[in-house]
C-alpha cells in the first residue's frame, strides 16, 4: 500500500481522492462479481 | 532468489483468493439477508397501508350462472393485476414459520426483495395456477425449508380480497427450464418454485398446492368439476 501511495502523483489531497475512487471502484466491481457468481448458488428459484 | 520471489507472489495470491472467497460467502449468506430483511420490513408497512386503501375500491363480485341444480349461481371475487415490483400479498406457511411479503414479478431485482409472483399466471386465490418463486439460500432465504412440506400441509396467501388457504398435494424436482409446471390448471392452484439442492441452482423444487378455503373456493370447485 505504501509503495502505491508513493507512486501516486500530486499533493496529499489528490492522492487521497484517487485512492478513494479506486477503493470504491474495486468494491463496486466485487459486488457485481458477487452478484453474478451468486446466481450459481441461488438464482431466485424462477422457472423458464 | 527467484524461487523465493515466486513463493512470495504465490503466497500473497492464495491469501488474496481466500479473502475473496470469504468475502463472497459473507456477502451471499449475510449481506443479502440484510438487504432482503430491509425490503421486507418496508414492504410490510406499505402493504398494510395499500390494503386499507384498495379494499374500499375492489372490483365488484361477478355472479356466474351454473348448470348445477343445487348451486345455480356462484360468485367470483376478481382482483386487479398489480404493477411489476409492487408488494401485493403475504405468504404464510405455519409449519415452516414462513411469513413473507410477496411482490409482483420474478425478475432478479424483484426476487431480491422477497418471493415473487409470476405475472403471466393468475393472482393467488383466482382460478388457475398461481406461481410464486423465491430464493432458497440467499436474500432472506424465504423458501429454505420448502423441501420439508408434506402433502396436507397448509399454505396461506393473503391478498386484498381475503385469505386463500391451500393444501399441499405434491412436491417434485424439475429442470430450471421446465415451464410446464406453470401451465394453467382447472380449479385453483398454487405452485411454489425454488432452487434445489440448497446452494445450487441446478434444479427446481416445486410444491403444488390446491385451494381448500377462501373467497373463490366454491367457484374453483365448480370449474374443477366442469373440466
Amino acid at each position: 500500500m505504501g509503495s502505491i501511495w508513493g507512486r501516486l502523483p500530486g499533493p496529499f489531497v489528490a492522492k487521497l481522492a484517487v485512492m478513494v475512487i479506486v477503493i470504491v471502484l474495486v468494491l463496486l466491481g466485487l459486488v457485481v462479481l458477487f452478484e453474478w457468481a451468486g446466481d450459481l448458488l441461488d438464482s431466485g428459484g424462477a422457472v423458464g | 532468489m527467484a524461487v523465493r520471489r515466486v513463493a512470495r507472489v504465490l503466497g500473497w495470491t492464495l491469501i488474496g483468493a481466500s479473502l475473496l472467497i470469504f468475502a463472497f460467502l459473507g456477502y451471499q449468506l449475510f449481506v443479502t439477508d440484510l438487504i432482503a430483511k430491509g425490503s421486507q420490513q418496508q414492504a410490510s408497512r406499505e402493504l398494510d397501508h395499500w390494503w386499507t386503501e384498495v379494499r374500499t375500491t375492489l372490483p365488484s363480485p361477478q355472479i356466474v350462472t351454473t348448470s348445477i341444480p343445487t348451486l345455480p349461481q356462484i360468485v367470483l371475487y376478481p382482483e386487479e393485476p398489480v404493477d411489476e415490483g409492487k408488494s401485493f400479498a403475504r405468504i404464510l406457511i405455519p409449519s415452516l414459520e414462513v411469513d413473507e411479503v410477496v411482490f409482483e414479478g420474478v425478475g432478479r431485482k424483484t426476487l431480491k426483495k422477497g418471493p415473487g409472483h409470476m405475472p403471466s399466471t393468475p393472482l393467488p386465490g383466482q382460478p388457475g395456477n398461481a406461481v410464486i418463486s423465491g430464493h432458497r439460500t440467499t436474500y432472506g432465504r424465504p423458501f429454505y425449508d420448502l423441501n420439508e412440506l408434506a402433502p396436507g400441509d397448509l399454505i396461506q396467501i393473503e391478498t386484498a380480497i381475503g385469505i386463500h388457504s391451500y393444501q399441499v398435494r405434491e412436491s417434485l424436482l424439475v429442470k430450471p427450464t421446465d415451464v410446464w409446471v406453470t401451465e394453467e390448471r382447472a380449479g385453483s392452484w398454487l405452485t411454489l418454485t425454488t432452487c434445489h439442492p440448497r446452494y445450487s441452482a441446478k434444479q427446481r423444487l416445486i410444491i403444488v398446492a390446491e385451494l381448500v378455503e377462501g373467497p373463490n373456493f366454491e367457484y374453483a370447485q365448480v370449474v374443477l368439476a366442469a373440466a
